[in-house]
């Protein structure tokens, strides 16, 4: 079965490399290259150290603003979780940063915070935080009624059913809206590096582009998407090891 | 196992027609794209659309977020005619498209503190530009050659209104802005910060160019399109207020805010007394400034004196509407 899964993969990525190879071939345009002259592209963009150099500059807002949107959105998310008051008051504040058009608000960012750090820090927090509290607050609420009674029968005080009973019951799906929450970060630190000032990797496409050097544009973008899936794979490999326990004791249930 | 393999092989199919639909080719209306949204940059293009279309010419346009973007949707067909200057694209991707008219001439404005003074002095010192391997860029990449200078830190900030705004702030003493923004800044600040003394550049900034296919295939209607742009731009030139008196109300021009619209006559007097646009749509001339330009800026690899203008430029229609 696991071979099978595996040979599916490698069958999905050699689909899509297959009809990239072809539209470029075509070609589709001038201005899409083929997925060698890509991946020559992306070979040199490494050798020459230029892709390790981007993302030096590119990972500074997307780490500062994952870690702020991972410990105040899980805080968040827990009081939300616990407090009805609270959730009245806050939910909606994320809801709206969620489904608000970021690209579109970004002027607004520049206006107050400027060209620099800050501003992208910021996008990539919009882009973060709404994921990672929603899912946080959906997890907490969503703790097993029988186990916290099950606390209460055996004279928990509150601190404990929060700490021994909810936040290990919560845990997964926090983990996974953190899992969420990197890759839309991911979207949004490139997304700052397009709109606000070219930087990083944001800077080898927007340069690739003005120059018409489109296969080193779609290595760069190339690099983005694999950086991002490899990114994600890790944490999901992370969190299986971490909550292999609880997950079994609620096949069980 | 067999199920999957079908379900790929339809989502396959669907992928592959659904490309090749989108880049089918479209008949009629010729398909113009704009490199940025209606201004009063472009009220002189528009006027030439509106004398194009009492001609016959029947078309429609689309804006696009940025220049680059403009150029990739003509490179995969998506649209037929359009604003830049691809050189890059013509020589590096060997896209088979031609520059047939010189919309508008690179003029730029080097503008700094009260720190300096001239060109000279900018030496080693930083400056802020449009983005790397752009217009203003390469601007500097000249400046550099010309006057045996070599600029520091270079930093970049889309949009010359915003280059303003970091100027003004104190966030950068020297930028290079487009007309519009410079004559803003003195207009603002009186003499609180200096425009550097620059030389005459012929280049091009924005140019129209298609594919040189489409272009023999709708000699008629380029024909008529270069014809209405050679005479608006004749008409502006004997007189600049012509382009607010017969811009079209109704039109994205006319409905742009009134503010807009009583600085039309200032900025394409500016404009013509300052060389931004060439009565005679460029031609060789502009071919020859235009390579020269691009190689010394970067964007063209070779001798420039070794590559033909005929790669670049299709003269045909220009010369036609000036017969």
């Amino acid at each position: 079965m696991r071979y099978r899964s595996l040979l599916l993969k490698f069958l999905s990525a050699f689909i899509l490399f297959g009809s990239w190879e072809i539209a470029g071939r075509i070609p589709v345009s001038f201005a899409f290259p083929t997925f060698i002259e890509s991946m020559v592209a992306f070979w040199v963009l490494l050798v020459e150290g230029t892709l390790f150099v981007a993302y030096a500059e590119t990972l500074k807002p997307l780490v500062v603003g994952v870690l702020i949107s991972a410990i105040l959105g899980i805080g968040i998310g827990l009081s939300i979780g616990l407090s009805r008051k609270f959730d009245w008051l806050v939910s909606p504040i994320f809801i709206v940063m969620q489904t608000a058009p970021l690209a579109a608000l970004i002027p607004l960012l520049i206006m107050v915070y400027g060209i620099g750090l800050t501003s992208k820090v910021f996008v990539v927090c919009i882009m973060a935080m709404p994921v990672i509290v929603l899912n946080t607050s959906g997890a907490v609420r969503n703790t097993p009624v029988s186990m916290i009674e099950m606390g209460q029968a055996y004279l928990g005080t509150r601190l404990d059913i929060i700490l021994k009973i909810i936040l290990p019951a919560a845990s997964p799906i926090i983990f996974a809206g953190l899992r969420l929450g990197v890759s839309a970060g991911f979207i949004g630190a490139i997304l700052a590096e397009l709109k606000i000032t070219p930087t990083g990797v944001g800077d080898i496409i927007s340069y690739s582009r003005s120059i018409a050097d489109y296969p080193s544009m779609y290595a760069a973008i190339f690099s983005i998407i694999l950086l991002a899936v490899v990114f994600l794979n890790l944490l999901e490999q992370i969190e299986n090891i971490l909550f292999k326990g609880p997950r079994q004791v609620y096949a069980s249930e | 196992m067999r199920n999957t393999l079908k379900q790929l092989a339809i989502a396959a199919t669907i992928a592959i027609s659904a490309m090749a639909f989108s880049t089918s080719a479209y008949a009629g209306k010729i398909r113009i794209a704009l490199s940025e949204t209606p201004s009063d940059e472009v009220a002189a293009f528009f006027l030439a659309l509106d004398r194009a279309k009492t001609m016959g010419l029947d078309y429609e346009w689309t804006a696009f977020a940025d220049e680059e973007l403009a150029i990739q949707a003509i490179l995969s067909g998506q649209m037929d005619i359009g604003f830049g200057t691809p050189y890059s694209a013509m020589q590096r991707a060997k896209a088979p498209v031609r520059i047939i008219f010189q919309l508008s001439k690179l003029k730029f404005f080097p503008v700094s503190s009260k720190k300096y003074s001239k060109l000279q002095d900018l030496d080693g010192e930083p400056i802020l530009l449009h983005s790397r391997g752009g217009g203003t860029d390469s601007i500097a990449n000249v400046i550099e050659a010309r006057m045996g200078i070599k600029f520091g830190k270079r930093s970049y900030v889309p949009g010359s209104a915003n280059r303003i705004v970091a100027l003004i702030a104190g966030q950068t003493d020297a930028t290079i802005v487009d007309l519009s923004n410079k004559n803003k800044l003195v207009k603002q600040t009186g003499n609180e910060f200096n425009v550097l003394p620059m030389f005459e550049v012929d280049a091009s900034d924005e140019a129209l160019f298609a594919n040189l296919d489409w272009i023999k295939a709708n000699a008629k209607d380029v024909d008529i399109f270069v014809q209405a742009l050679v005479s608006v731009y004749q008409d502006m030139h004997r007189d600049p207020t012509i382009i607010r008196r017969e811009t079209n109300p109704d039109g994205p021009i006319g409905q742009l805010p009134k503010e807009v619209l009583d600085e039309l006559d200032g900025f394409y007097t500016d404009a013509v007394a300052g060389g931004l646009y060439d009565p005679n749509g460029g031609g060789k001339k502009a071919a020859m400034a235009d390579l020269e330009w691009y190689s010394n800026a970067g964007q063209l690899t070779g001798d420039p004196a070794n590559l033909k203008i005929s790669d670049f430029w299709y003269m045909k229609p220009l010369e036609r509407a000036k017969q």
